[in-house]
This record gives structure tokens, sequence and C-alpha cells, in this order.
């Protein structure tokens, strides 16, 4: 009997110190719609894209490309550029993310007056 | 010596006695088999045991010991061999202790597969088994030490054969049953994947056992067997089916009908095709290969926006952007969790997806039997299985319906190859030769009449509905040939074969369902396997190419189709539902009434609306599924790829389910690399082609519509899809 209070006070028992750990971040919606995220992508798609047309389709291409994987870079270090693909693609169904599809589109509509 | 007992030590000592009581090699000539004195009585011991120990009670542990005491190769064999050698059939003592041979051999010999009721026992003896079994085969099939087993049972099972069938006992009955059993067994057995195979592969190899039916007459009693069945024979039916799949599956048939010049033409430009793609890895590889030493350390800056920079190190990245940012992606460790579909455990020996190569002398044994087969045993056989099957004969298993449209695929390729060679050699030799006379296709007609259409069509649903996925796939392999085979039948000379495809054409697209289901199939493509895949891009190529000739040939096509009216009748009904309390009540009722008011009428078929309907993101996605695999796929398979893009993106002006970064990044590193597809191919040319004409909407898109860049991230939803493409809404118009 007279060591049961040790157990009830806990004073003998090793303290752990638990790791905060960091959370790793997330691709989700708010990233995706952050600054960072698509609203960046549409700012740069107007002043840095530029294509050289007919006859020069696949290095277009591949501009494109290396465009949206370093954009993705930014937005997501972690994954790999197929994986963020994939990953964005499939935020693409939440309800948060279609709405804001949609009005990027209407804005679209109203700047080119139709 | 055990450390571990795995079988009970009392049942294993009564067994080996038994086996011991046997016989042996012991007497005055030592490579004469001596039976023992009450051998007869020992192999029915055994047979209680492996009957009353092993599936009473569930367990492998009989038939554990008399594998490890060798009884079929130290004893069985020899047994039915000296039987069969010394005029054993006339002497009744004897022939009675073969057939106890033959009985003991049969479930020894059943296949031992990984199913979902297994115990721990049969954990614990499974590999052994199968190992053991192989060693069971290697022995039946051996000729070198001058046994011939499978002609021996087949003399066992002779007189019985022989006798009408009213005249046959249940026994007789029972002994055929045996026979044909006991082949199914030896074509079954295969060396468990994943287990290291003792002894030399060869002896056990599907060639090894073709020639073997060969030399020892197999082939010859199933042919008897087959063209007889209805008549002679009823029940074998299924088994026979069973002999066949294993026999055949994953043979190519297209190698079956090659002679030896033009198979070792085909395997030299196999040769040269592997070594021009290695030599083009290498070529890849030696552009970006360090032209240094390991450690000459070079390291560069990526600079990118907001003055930032991205460091990469190697020297090849020196040369080229592109190359930089290819390692950039490369060297990053995270990889995206997939939760795929879990594999099911497939059992081994129903994998028709596995090719197997045979050697030249087994590829013309094969051959020749099929090509016998085909002209005397096939329709009696098809049609007889056919109707056991329907009327759910008690001898039918769910594995042989699978089996059975596997079959029917396999030999209708077979009969379509085989006439395309005759017509080959016949132009050759035109000069030569008689006058080309065209055969009928009467001899696959078993399986080309209505029923086995309503057949097939029952079976496909059935398995699309109850996602048994690995029925399905034999059952679109099936489909594809049936319409290659009908095609082939139009084109033919004759009169009678033209008028016949035109009818069964007209039925096969009369039926709107048939269209939405296989669409459907193809759009629901989720982590089915490569298989599935396959088949199902394969069925709707030859599908849609098909249809739309055949709605070009016959513009008031009318189909059939069951629309709902559903809408009409739930307002209809809606006051008298709110009444209803129980939920489930009110569910059947729904469905019965979408049945009722399911109503069907006839309509003018739209090729372009059909069309239409396949250009859908889902089925966009499968193709590219498909695609993914292009360094394994063949110019069929890719072509085939190709032309659904090529309809999606120019014919049907849906360009923009096609405009998405992931697909684009597939296609370009399908041109371009790394990784690219050979280009010198011809089919090279035409990815090439469809790639720039895409890019180059792509860049017309862009600048037209600058909402796009963000949708390029995503699936289209179904109501912009219209608006990115064409720049306006949809026009609605109210149809009638």
């Amino acid at each position: 009997a007279t060591d049961s209070a040790t157990p009830v006070l806990g004073l003998d028992a090793d303290l752990k110190a638990k790791k905060q750990r960091v959370p790793t971040a997330k691709l989700d919606e708010s990233r995706l719609l952050s600054q960072n995220g698509i609203p960046k992508l549409r700012k740069n798609a107007k002043t840095k894209l530029k294509f050289k047309g007919k006859g020069h389709e696949f290095s277009d291409l591949s501009r494109l490309l290396n465009f949206y994987q370093l954009w993705l870079d930014d937005l997501y270090p972690r994954a790999k550029f197929a994986d963020g693909l994939a990953m964005i693609e499939k935020l693409g169904h939440t309800k948060r993310v279609q709405i804001m599809r949609k009005e990027w589109i209407d804005e679209d509509k109203i700047t080119r007056g139709d | 010596g055990r450390d571990v007992q795995v079988v009970d030590p009392e049942v294993r000592a009564h067994v080996y006695s038994l086996v011991t009581a046997l016989g042996g090699f012991n007497g005055e000539d030592a490579s004469k088999y001596c039976l023992g004195d009450d051998a007869l009585a020992c192999l029915r011991d055994i047979k209680k045991w492996l009957r009353l120990y092993d599936d009473k009670t569930n367990r492998l542990d009989v038939a554990r010991c008399l594998g490890e005491s060798n009884l079929v190769n130290g004893d069985l064999l020899p047994i039915i061999a000296s039987w069969r050698e010394n005029n054993g059939h006339t002497k009744k003592h004897l022939t009675r202790i073969a057939l106890a041979c033959l009985e003991l051999l049969v479930p020894l010999t059943w296949p031992v597969e990984i199913h979902s009721q297994m115990t721990v026992n049969h954990h614990r003896h499974t590999p052994y088994l199968q190992q053991s079994q192989v060693n069971y085969k290697r022995g039946i099939l051996d000729k070198n030490s001058g046994l011939e087993t499978l002609r021996a049972v087949i003399q066992i099972g002779l007189p019985s054969l022989a006798l009408a069938r009213s005249d046959r006992t249940n026994r007789d009955e029972g002994i055929l049953k045996l026979m044909l059993y006991l082949f199914r067994n030896v074509a079954m057995i295969s060396p468990p994947r994943g287990l290291a195979a003792e002894g030399d592969e060869e002896e056990t190899s599907r060639s090894a056992t073709i020639n073997a039916f060969q030399d020892q007459d197999v082939f010859a009693l199933i042919l008897t067997i087959c063209s007889n069945m209805g008549d002679d024979f009823s029940f074998q039916d299924v088994i026979l089916i069973e002999i066949l799949f294993h026999l055949v599956k994953g043979v190519d048939v297209q190698k079956l009908f090659m002679n030896d010049a033009q198979r070792s033409v085909k395997r030299k430009d196999e040769l040269s095709d592997l070594l021009r793609k290695e030599t083009g890895v290498k070529r890849e590889y030696s552009k970006n290969a360090p032209t240094r030493h390991g450690r000459f350390g070079t390291m560069i800056w990526v600079k990118r926006d907001d003055a930032k920079v991205s460091t990469v190190s190697g020297q090849d990245v020196l040369k080229d952007g592109q190359v930089a940012l290819n390692k950039m992606d490369q060297t990053k460790k995270w990889n995206r969790p997939r939760h795929g579909r879990r594999q099911e455990v497939e059992a081994a020996s129903g994998d028709f997806n596995l090719t197997t190569n045979l050697t030249s002398t087994a590829t013309k044994t094969l051959r020749t039997f099929v090509e016998e087969f085909l002209d005397t045993g096939f329709n009696p056989l098809f049609i007889h299985v056919r109707q056991a099957i329907e009327r759910e004969a008690e001898r039918v298993l769910d594995i042989h319906t699978l089996q059975f449209l596997y079959l029917i695929s396999w030999f209708l390729q077979v009969e379509r190859v085989r006439r395309s060679t005759r017509r080959k050699e016949h132009e050759k030799n035109k000069g030569t030769s008689r006058e080309f006379e065209p055969d009928s296709f009467s001899i696959v007609a078993g399986v080309l009449n209505q029923e086995t259409f309503v057949f097939l069509d029952r079976a496909m649903q059935y398995s699309f509905d109850n996602k048994e996925w690995q029925d399905l796939n034999a059952n679109m392999r099936c489909f594809t040939q049936v319409l290659l085979t009908v095609q082939e039948m139009a084109a033919s000379p004759l009169e009678e074969d033209q008028e016949i495809a035109e009818n069964i054409q007209n039925r096969i697209f009369y039926e709107e369902i048939t269209h939405d289901r296989i669409l459907s199939m193809v759009r629901g493509y989720n982590e089915q396997g490569f298989g599935y895949l396959d088949s199902c891009t394969e069925l709707l190529h030859v599908f849609v190419r098909m249809l739309e000739n055949y709605s070009k040939e016959n513009v008031d096509m009318q189909v059939r189709s069951k629309r709902r009216a559903r809408r009409a009748a739930k307002t209809k009904e809606s006051p008298k539902n709110k009444d209803i309390q129980n939920d489930e009540e009110m569910a059947s009722e729904d469905e019965d009434r979408v049945d009722a008011i399911r109503v069907s009428r006839e309509r003018t078929f739209d090729f372009k609306r059909f069309a239409a309907r396949f250009c859908n993101q889902k089925s966009v996605d499968t193709f590219v599924k498909f695609t993914t695999y292009y360094r394994e796929l063949d110019d069929e398979q890719l072509k085939r790829a190709h032309r659904f893009f090529y309809r999606v993106a120019f014919k049907q002006e849906m360009s923009i389910l096609l405009m998405r970064i992931d697909i684009l990044n597939l296609f370009y590193r399908m041109i371009k690399g790394p990784g690219a597809l050979d280009n010198s191919k011809p089919i090279y040319r035409d990815w090439e082609e469809l790639v720039k004409q895409l890019t180059r909407r792509v860049v017309k898109k862009l600048d037209q519509r600058s909402g796009i860049i963000t949708e390029m991230l995503f699936s289209k939803i179904s109501s912009t899809v219209y608006f990115l493409e064409y720049g306006h809404e949809k026009q609605t118009l109210s149809f009638g």
C-alpha cells in the first residue's frame, strides 16, 4: 500500500516529451484557391505564356507544360507533376471549386462581351 | 526428424503403411513392379482415407502424405503401365486394380487452388501439393521410361466408351468421367506462379502436354466424343470445354497459322523489334548520359519568378532546359497515396490474359487438331454446352460460362485466320492450283444463331451487373469476335452467307440496349486491370466502326429503344406516393413502376447522335488509361487508341475533352520522350500528327478564351463543355 500513490500521481513515470510535428501541408481546396494557386495561374498566363504558333507545335506544347509544372511546383513542391495534376483534377469535383470554375468562365464571357 | 509436425503422426503412419503394402520394385526382377498381395484392398483403403479423412474433415493431410510417399510416380503409374503392357484388360482382377489406380489419380491431380474458404491446413499444404502435382504431371507425361499413361487410361475407359448411350450403366458413365477428368487435370496443372520450379519446366509445359495428347491419341478421343455430342454423349460436354480451355488459353492464334518460315521471320522481326527498342533506350540514355565522371559535380540554377531559383545537379541538365525540368520532377521523393482496387486473388488457371508460347511441333500439332475440331466437333459441342448452361444443368459450374465464351472467341478467331491464310496461299499459287472455292461459314454456325446472341446478351448484362470482370472480359472478347466474323461473312462471295450476315447485323444493331451497354462498359472502367481495358476498348472500336458502316449503307435504319416515361408517371402518381410511409415498399414499387412504364418504340437511328454519346469524359479517361501503357502496346492497339482520340477531337469536334494537362503531358511524352514511341514506326507518324493538330487547337483556344487556362486542370462539367468548345451556349430545341 506504500507505493500505491505513485501510479495515481504519475510522479515516477517517465515523462515523454512528445514532439510536436508540423502537420504536413495538404493540397486542398483552400490551397488551390489561395493567392498562390489559381489566381496566380490566371495572372501569369496572360503575361508569361506566349506561343510561336504554327510550325512550332511541340515547343509550344512543352512551353505550356513547363508553365504548369513550375506553377505546380510553387504551389505544392512535394508532389511530382503527374501526381499533382491528378490531385487537382480530383479537387475539381468539389462543390466549392466547381462554383469558382463557373465564375472564371463567366468572367471570361463578360470580358469578351458575349 | 521433423521439427514441426504438419500432419498427425498417426495418420502419416497409417497412410505410409498402406503405400508400402501396395507393392514395389523389389521382386526378383528389379525393373518390374510387383503388386502386393492385397493391392486392390490397399488402393481402396487409400481412397477411403482420402474421402473419409480429407474430404469429410476438410483437410489436405492425406493428400500431403501421399505426395511425400511418392505414391503416384512410384506406384500408380507403374501399375497402370504394367497392366497395359501385359494385356491386363483380359484379366478382370488386374483391370479392377488399374481402375482403382485411376480413381486415385484423379483426386490427387485435382487442382488445388487458392479460394475463399481455406482453412489453416489448406494454407499449409497448398504450396507443397501444387509442387507435387507438377511432379505428377511430369510423371504422367513422361515418355522416356516407356510409360504411356494417357493411352492406358483411354484403354481403361474404352469398354464403357464402346457401349451405346442407352446401354451404359452409371458405373460406365463414372469411368468416362474419371478418364476425362484426368485429362482435364493434366491439361490444367501448371507450375505455380511465385514458387521456384523444380526440375525441367519444359517437361510440364503446354507444348509437352499437347505433344503427349497427340502421341497417345487423346486428341483423337476428344474429337470422337465431341463430334458425337448429343448422340452418344451428353454429360461429358462441360468437361470437354474445360479440357479445351486449358489447352488453348493464351495461345496466339496468328502464330498458330504461320508455317515455320513465317514464324521464324516473325520471331526475327520480334527480335529486331526488341533490339531496336533496346538501342532506342540506349541512345536515349547516351544522349543524356554524363560525358565526364560521376563526381564531376555540376550544379545549375533554374531561374524562376520572383527572383527565386531552384538548384539541379548533374551535367546533363546543362544542355537542355527540358531535361532540368524533368529532373526537378524526378528527384521528388513523395508519391501520392493510391487507393486502388485490391487485386482479387485470381485463380491462375482461369487467367487467359497470359500468353503462352509453343514449340514448333506443338504448334503444328495443335493446329491440326484445332482444324479437325472445327470441321467436325465444333458445332455439336458448342450447341450442346450452350443448351446445358441455359438449362442450368446440374453439372454446369459458374466457371464454365467464362470458358465457353472464351473458347467461342478463340475458335472464331481461328476460323477467320484460317480463311485468310488459305486465301493468301491460293493467291500465291494462282496459276497452278485449281479454282478457289469459297467455304461457307456453316462450320461455325452453331454460335452464330439467334439463341447464342440472346445468351451472349444476357450473360453480358449479368456479369456487368454483378461486377464479375473476368467473365465480362471473356464476354467482350467473344462479342468482338462475333462482330468480326459477321463482317467477314458479309464480304463473302457466297450469297447465302451475305444474307445471313445481313440478318445478324440487323439483329445486333437493332437493339439500342446493346449500344448503351457497350458504352457503359467502356465508361465503367475502374481499375479492373489491363485485360479489361484491352477488351473493352477493342469492342468499342470494332462496334463503332461496323455500326458506322452499317448505318451508312442502311440509311433508314431503325432501332428499338426503351425509353422511360418516368417523369410523366411521377407527377401523375405523386399524391398517392405521400401516403406510403414504408420506404422499402416505396422503393420496390418504384422499380416496378419504372419497369412498367418503360416503353419500347422504334425510331430512326442517327449515328452522329450515337457517336456524340461516347464522346464524354469517362470514355476519354478509359482510353487515356489504356494509352498510358503505350510502351507495351502493339501497333494495332495504338491504332485503336489513336482512332478514338481522332474521332473525339476532330470528327466530333470535342477536342475540349482532350484539353487537360495530364492528357497533353502523356501525349507529349509519347512523341518527345523521355520514353517516347519508336519513331521509325508508321503509327508514330499518326500520333505525331494527332498531337500536332491538337496542340494547334489548344493554342488557338487559349488565345480565344483565356478562361480555359484553369479549365485545363479539370475534367469539364457537361454544362460548360459546349460553351468552351464553341464559344456560345447550346441552342436547345425541343424535339417532338
